[in-house]
């Protein structure tokens, strides 16, 4: 019998990594999403509220945790999905770099921002 | 030069049209759409969250915005992709890992009905909080 989902590519390289931050983000992305906009009243924080849910030691580092996930699975995401124009090696390289570049800068943002509302 | 690397981008284009395709393609697609979503929605979302370096005035008038029926509204569309792309991904990844490779078809039925209560019931959550 045929396999109607035959059609859909098999793993890469990146793919495990893929799945690592997938299934942390299942977990991550899920307490962000309870915690800031199910639990906050009114479905989200006010300024004073952010502050002080930023300065809780536990949630920082989940929230950091997040990011740095988030960031991954994105790139890593984007990454698959330009691979299917048939890049050369060098291109391919490139690619991740640039990538690479943008998940760094991405968390590097968030990190600053985060800083910066704490303090 | 331009027509040379047309028929790459039209290659690499082939996954989005699901025309007279099986439901594997379709599945692969919806997880890719939904995918490209959630990272615009995440660099949108980095974008807002800036409002938060100009203090209280404006973070807080964007709250009460945010809090207006049709802003909540494109949390439900958020929560959708989110569910979609999360659920659609446990399928991809436990094949990945020759787990319910045979099922796939009704694995992905049934990781779909997931997401559509799950979707459901926050929306009640969302509009009636």
């Amino acid at each position: 019998m045929e396999n109607p989902f035959a059609q859909e590519p098999r793993a890469s390289s990146s793919w495990l990594w893929q799945v690592i931050t997938g299934v942390g983000l299942v977990l991550l992305l899920g307490l962000h999403f309870i915690a800031n906009h199910f639990i906050a009243k009114g479905g989200l924080r006010d300024f004073a509220d952010v502050v002080a849910y930023l300065r809780s030691p536990i949630i920082l580092v989940l929230e950091v945790l997040f990011l740095v996930v988030v960031a991954t699975h994105a790139m890593l995401g984007m990454r698959a999905l330009l691979l299917d124009f048939g890049l050369s090696e060098r291109a391919e390289r490139r690619l991740s770099q640039a990538l690479t570049a943008v998940g760094v800068l991405t968390v590097g943002y968030g990190l600053w921002l985060t800083w910066v509302i704490i303090h | 030069m331009a027509n040379l690397e047309y028929p790459k981008v039209r290659r690499a284009g082939r996954w989005f049209d699901v025309r007279r395709r099986k439901l594997g393609m379709w599945a692969y697609a919806l997880n890719r759409i939904t995918g490209i979503g959630l990272v615009v929605y995440l660099y949108l979302h980095l974008a807002v969250l800036s409002l938060l370096l100009r203090g209280p005035r404006s973070w807080d008038s964007f709250v009460s915005l945010a809090r207006a029926p049709y802003f909540l509204a494109l949390d439900v569309i958020l929560l959708a992709g989110i569910l979609i792309h999360g659920l659609n991904g446990l399928r991809v990844t436990l094949t990945g890992f020759d787990v319910g490779v045979k099922a796939q078809k009704a694995l992905f039925g049934v990781l779909m009905l997931v997401a559509v209560v799950a979707l459901g019931a926050a929306a009640l959550m969302i509009f009636g909080g």
